[in-house]
């Protein structure tokens, strides 16, 4: 990626807070995306993706180019969001789930038309990693090889769970369609 | 990804125009600038004293490191005397019996002062160091 090359040059040249102002538009959605499909949260993706910026900038100056940097910064959203649902799991334990469950879907939801809801309930029923695949490849409409690449996933096992997951809402759809007419 | 079938198409784009708005709230850059502001305004305190204590660190291991070596110089020197002085002792004692009477004592007196300070002043130095 282009602008990667250039913030890359940047690190290299030891200009890390440069380096810093440019990739933080560049990744905001993407960091974003995965924390969110991660945690079905906007709040608490917002943190974990504050939280992983953060940590970027910290982490930024160490920066070797062993790995692609969209590689590099993707595992550390993951980290971060991870140590967050590992925090909120030991909230849930004192919270009752049902209503926890109802009050995040709440608050996740981008759209109030009945349709979009309706879809939305869908898409949050997914099992995990469909949900995620589907979250990540159509919040950009992304190539899948990078949706994979958020997920630290093989292709091919991404190219499955969107195939299932597109399969299984088509079928909850269709079924909601004949139910309501 | 996208596919021939019309109502697969339309899904596809339901599924982009429900998720494509998803982005983090507005002023999000400028919230993440400023916990990093606030993180940079400690860093350099952190760093001098991050290194004061690696300095300190790394003086304290040369000074231990230089102690054992110290040690063993005095006690191999101290073993190699004693060698000598076993293995020499006949010749060592009549050297001394018969060269001490011939010694000016002033000279004596004199030259043992003067290792001593000899000694002293270099005991010294190293304890300013």
């Amino acid at each position: 990626m282009p602008a990667d090359d250039a913030i890359i040059a940047l690190i290299q040249g030891g200009r890390a807070g440069e380096a810093f102002e440019r990739l933080m538009p560049a990744y905001r959605r993407r960091v974003f995306g995965l924390a969110y499909s991660l945690l079905r949260d906007r709040g608490a993706a917002e943190d974990v993706a504050q939280e992983a910026f953060v940590k970027l900038w910290q982490a930024l100056p160490r920066y070797d180019g062993r790995a692609q940097l969209s590689t590099w910064i993707y595992a550390i959203t993951r980290n971060a969001a991870i140590s967050a649902m590992r925090k909120r799991r030991r909230l849930v334990s004192m919270t009752d789930p049902v209503v926890l469950e109802e009050v995040e879907c709440r608050s996740a939801m981008p759209s109030t038309e009945p349709e979009d809801v309706a879809l939305w309930r869908q898409v949050e029923a997914l099992p995990d990693k469909q949900r995620q695949a589907v979250t990540l490849y159509y919040q950009e409409q992304r190539p899948v090889e990078e949706a994979a690449a958020m997920m630290g996933l093989p292709v091919n096992t991404v190219k499955t769970h969107l195939h299932r997951a597109r399969a299984s809402l088509a079928t909850a759809l269709r079924i909601a369609g004949m139910e309501s007419t | 990804m996208n596919s021939e079938d019309p109502r697969q198409a339309q899904l596809d784009t339901r599924l982009s125009r429900l998720l494509g708005g998803l982005d983090a709230e507005a002023g999000f850059e400028e919230r993440v600038m400023q916990r990093v502001a606030k993180l940079a305004a400690a860093a350099p305190r952190e760093d001098l004293r991050a290194q004061f204590e690696r300095r300190r660190d790394l003086l304290r291991r040369r000074l231990r490191r230089e102690a054992w070596m110290n040690g063993i110089t005095i006690l191999g020197l101290g073993a190699c005397a004693s060698a000598l002085l076993w293995r020499y002792a006949s010749e060592i004692q009549k050297l001394g019996t018969d060269s001490i009477p011939l010694i000016d004592p002033g000279l004596l007196i004199g030259s043992t002062l003067a290792a001593v300070g000899a000694a002293l002043w270099f005991l010294i130095r190293r304890s300013r160091e």
